[in-house]
């Protein structure tokens, strides 16, 4: 049988246009994606500058079971956006300790810049609250940056 | 009975040509207020509180930050210290560590020092794989 045209006629019937029908069913599992992850925050950030350590590794622990102390260059401590005197720490650790069934990390949120007796206060009063997972929260640091330094 | 036949022309169906742009709407509210967590830093695990051991000088190594950043490395066993900066401190542990597996690092921080300094130390020490690690505070 002899092709029309010689065969250089053919069209493609293959469509030229990007297939839309699937666009609602992308949006929806984007949508059904963010919805999941979203975190609403509950406490706010405080303005510290952050230590970076090239060994950071992410905490392998659920949102509940992670307790934020934060503690500013100054030397003051913020626990759920309240400022907290160093000699209260233990009694708002020890009650999330024993709740989480001794479980509980605590991401120790401290300025690079802050002398380490706060911090050292800081680790003394989780001790007494009988807690003992602690993270030092850091930056991831590129070991380009370390080159430089 | 016209009036009972008269059918309603308004459709009994749920409008669905907004669907689409109901759902954009909720994925660009999601998309700007997620917030994927920060989790993440140096762990280590602090001694219960009375708990107390012994160690023997000869398996701990001194490791002293300074306010100025210096560190410090004494063998327990040894008078002489060696002066380094925070990073070279992951080398010298794979140094001592070889000569004598049960190495414990005993990291003195001075009350003054920078916590930057000791997050350093820490970060080089996890990073020879330093598994055996005490915080302590030096004196003022």
């Amino acid at each position: 049988m002899p092709l029309k045209g010689g065969g250089l006629e053919r069209k493609s019937k293959a469509s030229d246009q990007i297939p839309s029908s699937s666009l609602a069913d992308i949006a929806f599992l984007l949508l059904i994606f963010f919805m999941v992850t979203t975190v609403f925050r509950t406490e706010a950030d405080r303005p510290i500058e952050w230590p970076e350590a090239e060994a950071t590794q992410q905490i392998d622990e659920t949102r509940d079971n992670i307790m934020y102390i934060w503690v500013e260059r100054n030397g003051d401590v913020w626990i759920n956006d309240r400022l907290v005197p160093m000699e209260n720490v233990s009694e708002l650790v020890a009650p999330r300790w024993v709740e989480s069934g001794r479980r509980l990390r605590i991401s120790l949120r401290a300025d690079a810049e802050v002398p380490y007796r706060f911090v050292d206060a800081v680790q003394r009063e989780i001790q007494q609250a009988g807690a003992i997972y602690v993270v030092f929260a850091t930056d991831l640091e590129r070991r380009m940056m370390r080159e430089r330094r | 009975m016209a009036i009972l036949n008269k059918k309603s022309k308004i459709s009994d169906e749920i409008p669905s040509a907004s669907m689409a742009d109901i759902a954009f709407l909720l994925l660009i509210f999601f998309l700007v207020t997620t917030v994927f967590p920060k989790d993440r830093g140096l762990p280590i695990v602090l001694p219960e509180e009375q708990e107390e051991v012994e160690i023997s000088q000869r398996n701990i190594l001194h490791i002293t930050i300074n306010p100025d950043g210096s560190v410090g490395v004494r063998r327990g066993d040894s008078q002489n210290e060696s002066f380094h900066r925070p990073h070279q401190i992951q080398q010298v542990w794979r140094t001592e560590v070889s000569q004598n597996p049960n190495l414990i690092a005993g990291v003195r921080t001075h009350p003054e020092a920078a916590h930057r300094y000791m997050v350093q130390v820490l970060d080089a020490l996890q990073m020879a794989n330093a598994e055996r690690i005490s915080l302590q505070m030096g004196e003022g």
